[in-house]
């Protein structure tokens, strides 16, 4: 019988080198990523458990992003713990508040390759899909046991197999087409599974709109959504990781897969979608929430922060000006990415149309600083995630979008079709 | 630890599907270092008096997709340090499932118990059978019993626990 993309991947870091879905197995960890959870809670866990080195320190990656920098006393004692940890465990791979989303960093520093099995103390660390890697979230505890052993147990996901086809149309970005696929699963209909993307428009898709992508399918429940490897991948990991060897993994053509979705976008073109609060998979066609007004619009994180994002956004805002009264606050998703745009001039543009350009952070996704929302308070968000009160107050609410639609309403003051921007 | 698996009984606190993990613990908490105050937080948004009105053993009782969203342990711990004795679940959100045994908390699948249980009524929980008997008309549900593996994380306390006990005395 044959394999997919998931049980490839886990089968070749067993023992046995084997993985079939619904087996519960062991395997090893090649990457470890953890940001503030190690300080606030991992740090604890390991006291508890009489810990004493972790198993490989150059293995593990420690980020300090959620609340960078500290927003407030707690966060800087949680700051102030991994800088402490990292020292003591000679770690080598650590970025401080000055570096930006773990979820960017990574595949930055070339820390991610095909094949890979990693690990993040977070949920969105299905983002690494986007580079032919299982990749998933874990909390406190089951990090604190890899830290200790470098191993972790696993039920081998079944798998979706999502084909997509064709062209996505002008200023329709990845973004909408995953809000789309979600509203189709709904908010578990991929939970525990895997997510295997295919066809022409994944094949065609640049690194930074797949990882959009493999970023939120975990609003759908899944546990992992590798992708196959392509040119851009090839030419990313040349790059930045020129000496590191790695092969593509392909799933066999007789994978066994639960259900299959497919989507042919030549034949039935989509346009920009937006999830309306409180979930990520109630995505609507924008056309069906156009003039919905907004206090506050935001485009950054891990999801949506990255240099094609902020191109797109500066596209739409060049030589115009936000609507009186609403805030656009951008956040770029790396101190890289920060940098990209200062050199081509997309600071400036965003700050000549009335933006805030913040520090790379998580910030105002996770509700931490930098964009907190207040009571009644109505945003549209290029995040991946708008449960009540997510981003602020509880009688807040976050429409989600891609960034060129956060962009052209920014410009309105109201929720706003990028086509007519 | 010896653990009561068989009969956790308590006050139902009966919610709906897709109860995210901001609706258990909000992210603006998550800085909160002490569990004991983290925990006057717990189900904020859904039910802003669980905090003060939860007592040792209660049930929470949902519907689909309990626990989505953020990898927080925060998220099954709050529940654990409020009391909740159990928590009862048409299905979970795979991190959440995963987390809510390592960190010593018993979850049950169970279909229809968010419908078949009033909230505030008193219901007791046999996890090793699977069975939650509802007091007030004494009808009993049939969830999903729990087996070895986990049966043996819980009662060990949790997976650091477990870890002490095995791993780590290699
Ligand atoms: S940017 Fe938002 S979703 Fe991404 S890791 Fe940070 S808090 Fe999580």
């Amino acid at each position: 019988m044959g394999m997919t993309l998931a049980e490839k991947l886990l089968a070749s870091h067993t023992d046995d080198g084997k993985a079939v879905a619904g087996d519960v197995i062991e395997a090893h960890i090649d990457l470890l990523m953890v940001h503030e959870v190690l300080g606030s809670r991992i740090i604890p866990i390991l006291k508890e458990m009489d810990f004493k080195h972790v198993w490989d320190p150059n293995r593990i990656i420690v980020v300090n992003d959620h609340w960078a920098p500290a927003s407030d006393i707690n966060s800087a004692e949680i700051h102030r713990r991994n800088r402490n940890f990292v020292r003591e465990q000679g770690i080598s791979n650590f970025c401080d508040v000055d570096c930006g989303i773990s979820h960017q960093i990574l595949p930055e520093r070339g820390l991610v390759a095909p094949g890979d099995l990693i690990i993040g103390s977070d949920s969105h660390s299905t983002t690494y899909g986007a580079f032919n890697a299982f990749s998933t979230g874990l909390a406190a505890t089951d990090s604190a046991l890899i830290l200790a052993t470098g191993m972790s147990w696993f039920m081998v996901p079944e798998t979706i197999r999502i084909e997509v086809n064709g062209k996505l149309s002008k200023m329709v970005m990845s973004k909408d087409l995953i809000l789309r696929i979600l509203k189709d699963l709904g908010p578990d209909g991929a939970n525990y599974k895997s997510i295997e993307f295919q066809g022409t428009t994944i094949d065609n898709m640049d690194v930074g709109p797949r990882m959009t992508m493999c970023n939120m399918t975990v609003e759908a429940g899944a546990k992992c959504s590798p992708m196959m490897v392509n040119h851009f991948v090839e030419s990313w990991m040349k790059d930045v990781a020129p000496s590191r060897k790695w092969t593509p993994t392909k799933p066999d053509d007789d994978a066994v897969y639960v259900k299959r979705l497919t989507y042919d976008l030549d034949k039935d073109p989509l346009g920009p979608m937006v999830a309306t609060p409180d979930n990520p998979t109630n995505g609507q066609p924008v056309t069906e929430v156009s003039g919905v007004p907004i206090d506050q619009a935001f485009i950054g994180s891990c999801t949506n922060g990255r240099i094609d994002d902020l191109e797109i956004a500066a596209k739409i805002l060049k030589g115009k000006k936000i609507r009186k009264g609403v805030r656009l606050i951008i956040t770029p998703a790396s101190k890289e990415t920060y940098i990209h745009a200062l050199h081509e001039g997309l600071v400036e543009i965003f700050m000549d149309a009335g933006a805030i350009v913040t520090n790379s952070t998580c910030g105002a996704c996770v509700g931490g600083h930098l964009g907190v929302l207040g009571a009644g308070e109505v945003c549209i968000s290029s995040t991946n995630r708008n449960f009540r009160g997510r981003m602020g107050h509880k009688d807040s609410s976050i429409y989600l979008a891609s960034p060129a639609t956060v962009a052209a309403s920014a410009l309105e003051g109201a929720i706003t079709d990028p086509r007519r921007a | 630890m010896t653990r009561n698996f068989t009969n956790i009984s308590g006050r139902a606190w009966v919610f709906g599907s897709d109860i995210d993990t901001d609706q258990i613990i909000q992210g603006q908490y998550l800085t909160i270092l002490d569990y004991s105050e983290m925990a006057k937080h717990t189900f904020e948004i859904p039910r802003p008096l669980f905090a003060s009105k939860v007592k040792k053993n209660d049930i929470v009782i949902a519907g689909r997709n309990f626990g989505g969203g953020s990898s927080r342990e925060e998220a099954p711990k709050v529940l654990l340090e409020s009391g909740v004795g159990c928590v009862i679940a048409e299905s979970f959100a795979r991190i959440f499932y995963r987390n809510g045994f390592n960190v010593g908390l018993p979850l049950l699948i169970a279909h229809n118990a968010a419908k078949l249980v009033k909230d505030g009524d008193t219901v007791s929980v046999n996890l090793v059978e699977g069975t939650i008997t509802i007091r007030r008309s004494g009808d009993v549900i049939h969830g999903k019993p729990l087996t070895g593996r986990i049966l043996n994380l819980l009662s060990a306390g949790g997976a650091v626990q477990w870890y002490r006990k095995t791993v780590g005395k290699r």
